[in-house]
């Protein structure tokens, strides 16, 4: 297993920029996501670290080697994919030794390292039979075990869950987050999904526009938002307009303490969850929406905009009731106003 | 691009190889002989290719008989093309909307005539409408007249019938495949909201299979001009192919022969070329 | 026939005959449309006779083959082998008759053609299912579509290669071009079935360099298309009239200009005879193709 680096990565298509100055380290042995609105570029970068695409700039190392022109079958990287793409004139034990015996690895070592394999992903039982008699989870499970036989320097997975049911994503999804942590596998796992990523990554790169808008945890990403993109694009996220001025945001119906210092135009963004009740502003309830556990209200603020908050499952508000909201100033996210304009041309 | 170093380059590389084996026949087998009948046509010998002279062409234009010729050829193969897409487009709805019993079977018996040479074809009409043909001699029966008089295999109508024979599976195995395509969800929308099957047809299906009609029609159109073998047999009307075999056949009269096969082919590629910039290349299958 | 006056497959399966049949209101009438009455079995009553129109001329000359006699208007004195030993060769006169050189002959000039299909038409139905280029539609529509019909071709090869002159190789690099869009359009219609950019990026990321995943990975998964183009280019070829009349030398002689001597002039049973070797010939390819996925003698593959 390996770092890889990838340098100011720029892909052009003709008059389309796909990828626009992307720099990103997978370390050692992490799990790191890639999540992002479509046509983000994710799926470009996963294809460049794979050999697929040629970058129009910049570079892509494995341990430190320039691979940026190394062809994809000499880069010994795992790929898997959303459609599996399982070879289906194929066994599923010759499916997993195919790299194998693409790197002259001996007949009886190659079936070895595949019955190991599937053993370990717990599917020893369906090695003979064809891949596309079987279900969506165990074919993905084969595409797995095919892609880390390779003893790939890093494995890609794009998309791997989408198009499973729910149930058995979120087994698959423990099960593949342990076994890469077990394996100490580098990974690049691209997906849309940001609750999906959260729980399998260590940690997740948001890309927006060709662009990578934050690196990080989880926790940080959705606590530590660092511009309104990922505050907006990683949960939700209320976005308030403020002036800032000496050390205090004014927010039109309450105002905030600001130890940054800001001076002018400000968005502050905050979590619905960091709204409580039983504050000095008064709010319309416009629409409650039950979720079971929690309800969330859309609440008017005196001066007209409009905010997502929670509240327990059980509260008893209706549209009309009229309530007193805080803000929890410890949770929210202040950037200057004006960055929201490049990054919400393209939501 | 010898030694390419972007994927980019190595897929142009690929794209170049796996195009090269059709282009080496193609050129062998195509182009190099079109351009070699072009010579033929304009050469002074008939039976090689030596000096030059604009005869053959001179006559093309100037003899009636040739315009005669292009005219039936041209009347001929659009008639028996409408025809054979216009019934190409019921038995495909047919097959698939409604539920017939035997329908692999009716497909298979459709497709069938694709297999076959336009000399067979010829002897189908001949079973049909020869003498001692089966629609002849149905019909002398009921009207009391010779089934001799009544023999129509060699006459334009039993062409005709050939042509309609060999065309109709060609047109329906286009149309096939546009309807596999069609939405029925759009349709079913459409019976719910109260049309009827025909309007449902006129409004919404129709719509959606006229790329494979204007498909089939361009197939059909040129299958039907390449048809030889049938009117070989039938030699119910002067059309060009036949011309060309006599052309040869009396007096090897190879530069005319040759100017008009030119004529012709450079017809059907410039009239294919230009029907498919009406339809997708999707839509073009047989 | 039960079932004759319900509607449409799909509309069966939505009920919504069951709207019609339900309450009257104003917008509900329980009268079938005139197009459900008088269309629907108009359309189906076309279809059999034009089935019957294909089918009926086939299987009377089939038939015939076996009849002793054919003076009146149906062939009778059945069953007889005559006219079948005479076509194939086992028969007392004249050895002119025989069809057995002819048909191994064209053969293996079918055979040859089909084998150069593979080698021309895989590659290039690949480079245009896969890949996206400057003049894709131009090269798709000359793959797809014959560039010139038969008889005009033969007439160029007469005068471009005078000394091949109904030679093998004239014959199957002749059968070859004419042929190829059947097996274009069928590996075509294979490869669209699957996700072939997947396939072959997966093999090469496990390290097959691209010719060896395109060979090992990719030609593998379309063997069904393969094979039914093999087929049909095959059947084609084994019959193919228009070229083989214009550039054929007669010796040997082809099967199809067998059966054009045969339809020409020989007496109707003995035609019937040698036109039935053929059927014979093209049924069995339907029943290969019926099981490779196609229905019929078509390139449309309905599995996919």
């Amino acid at each position: 297993m390996s770092t890889v680096r990838l340098e100011s990565i720029r892909k052009v298509y003709g008059e389309e920029v796909a990828v626009d100055g992307v720099d990103l380290e997978i370390r050692d042995g992490e799990t790191l996501g890639i999540v992002g609105p479509s046509g983000c570029g994710k799926t470009t970068t996963l294809r460049t670290i794979a050999g697929f695409e040629t970058p129009t700039d910049g570079r892509v190392t494995f341990d430190g080697t320039d691979v940026t022109h190394v062809p994809p079958e000499k880069r010994n990287v795992g790929l898997v994919f959303q459609s599996y793409a399982l070879f289906e004139t194929k066994t599923v034990r010759k499916n997993v030794t195919f790299g194998l015996k693409m790197r002259d690895v001996s007949k009886t070592e190659r079936r070895k390292r595949a019955d190991e394999l599937l053993e370990l992903l717990d599917i020893a039982d369906l090695a003979d039979r064809n891949p596309a008699t079987l279900s969506g989870g165990q074919q993905q499970r084969v595409g797995l075990a095919r892609a880390l036989a390779i003893e790939p320097h890093v494995l890609l997975l794009d998309e791997p869950m989408t198009g499973l049911d729910a149930e058995l994503k979120l087994r698959l999804r423990d099960e593949i987050g342990s076994l890469l942590d077990e394996l100490d596998v580098t990974a690049l796992y691209v997906t849309h999904d940001q609750e999906e990523a959260m729980a399998m990554c260590d940690r997740i790169a948001v890309l927006n526009d060709g662009r990578v808008e934050q690196v990080g945890t989880a926790e940080s990403i959705y606590r530590q938002p660092t511009n309104e993109f990922v505050a907006t694009f990683v949960g939700t996220s209320n976005l308030l307009t403020g002036v800032a001025r000496d050390d205090r945001i004014d927010l039109g119906f309450t105002e905030l303490a600001d130890d940054m210092r800001t001076t002018g135009e400000v968005t502050v963004a905050a979590r619905p969850e960091d709204f409580s009740l039983g504050g000095p502003v008064d709010a319309t309830v416009l629409e409650t929406t039950y979720l079971g556990q929690r309800k969330d209200l859309q609440v008017e603020l005196p001066d007209g905009s409009t905010i997502t908050m929670q509240v327990d499952g059980d509260a008893d508000y209706r549209a009309g009731d009229v309530v007193g909201v805080e803000i929890d100033p410890e949770n929210v996210q202040i950037f200057p106003t004006g960055i929201r304009e490049r990054t919400t041309a393209l939501l | 691009m010898a030694f390419p170093t972007t994927e980019r380059e190595r897929e142009r590389r690929r794209i170049v190889i796996m195009c090269l084996p059709f282009f080496v026949l193609a050129t062998f087998a195509g182009f190099v002989p079109l351009i070699v009948m072009a010579r033929m046509s304009l050469s002074a010998e008939n039976l090689e290719n030596a000096g030059w002279s604009f005869a053959a062409w001179e006559a093309l234009v100037t003899e009636p008989v040739y315009r005669e010729i292009a005219w039936n050829t041209l009347w001929f193969a659009t008639a028996a093309t409408v025809v054979s897409v216009a019934l190409g487009v019921v038995i495909s709805h047919v097959l698939e909307k409604y539920s017939l019993p035997f329908e692999n079977v009716l497909v298979a018996v459709v497709s069938f005539p694709i297999a076959l040479p336009g000399i067979v074809v010829a002897f189908m009409a001949i079973v049909l409408l020869g003498r001692q043909g089966l629609v002849t001699n149905a019909v002398a029966v009921f009207t009391g007249s010779s089934a001799i008089d009544l023999a129509s295999a060699t006459s334009v109508f039993g062409l005709f019938l050939g042509y309609v024979y060999s065309l109709v599976p060609r047109a329906t195995m286009v149309l096939r495949g546009t309807y596999a395509e069609v939405d029925t969800r759009a349709e079913e929308a459409a019976r719910s909201l109260g049309a009827t099957p025909f309007e449902t047809f006129y409004h919404v299906t129709l719509p959606e299979i006229r790329p494979g009609i204007v498909a089939a029609f361009i197939l059909t159109f040129r299958s039907a001009l390449a048809i030889f073998g049938t009117v070989l047999i039938l030699q119910a009307l002067a059309v060009v192919t036949l011309r060309i075999d006599y052309e040869i056949g009396v007096g090897f009269n190879t530069q005319i022969a040759g100017a008009i096969g030119l004529v012709y082919a450079l017809f059907l590629i410039a009239f294919t070329f230009v029907g498919l910039r009406f339809v997708s290349n999707k839509t073009v299958e047989i | 026939m039960t079932d004759y006056y319900t509607d449409s497959k799909a509309e069966a399966e939505t009920g919504s005959k069951e709207l019609r049949s339900g309450t009257e209101s104003k917008w509900t009438s329980a009268r079938r449309s005139a197009s459900e009455r008088i269309g629907r079995p108009t359309l189906v009553w076309i279809v059999y006779l034009v089935v019957a129109i294909l089918v009926v001329p086939i299987l009377m000359t089939f038939i015939s083959s076996f009849a002793s006699t054919a003076t009146g208007v149906l062939p009778r004195g059945f069953v007889t082998f005559e006219h079948w030993r005479h076509v194939l060769g086992f028969g007392d006169y004249g050895v002119r008759a025989n069809a057995i050189p002819g048909l191994t002959f064209s053969v293996l000039v079918a055979t040859g053609g089909m084998i150069l299909n593979v080698i021309i038409g895989i590659p290039i139905a690949y480079a245009l299912s896969r890949y996206d280029f400057a003049a894709h539609n131009w090269v798709n529509t000359l793959a797809i579509l014959p560039i010139v019909p038969g008889v005009i071709l033969g007439i160029a090869f007469l005068r471009t290669y005078p000394d091949y002159r109904g030679s093998a190789l004239v014959l199957i690099v002749g059968y070859c071009l004419l042929k190829s869009p059947y097996m274009v359009l069928t590996v075509q219609s294979s490869f669209q079935s699957i996700d072939i950019v997947k396939l072959e990026e997966s093999a090469r990321s496990l390290g097959a360099s691209w010719p060896r995943a395109f060979l090992t990975i990719i030609v593998p998964h379309a063997k069904r298309g393969i094979l039914a183009g093999c087929i049909i280019t095959w059947t084609l070829a084994a019959a193919e009239f228009n070229f083989t009349y214009m550039v054929h030398t007669g010796d040997p002689e082809p099967f199809s200009m067998f059966l054009f001597r045969n339809i020409s002039n020989a007496p109707y049973l003995q035609s019937a005879a040698a036109i039935s070797i053929y059927f014979s010939i093209v049924v069995c390819a339907i029943l290969i193709l019926q099981l490779l996925g196609n229905r019929g003698f078509t390139t449309l593959n309905d599995d996919r």
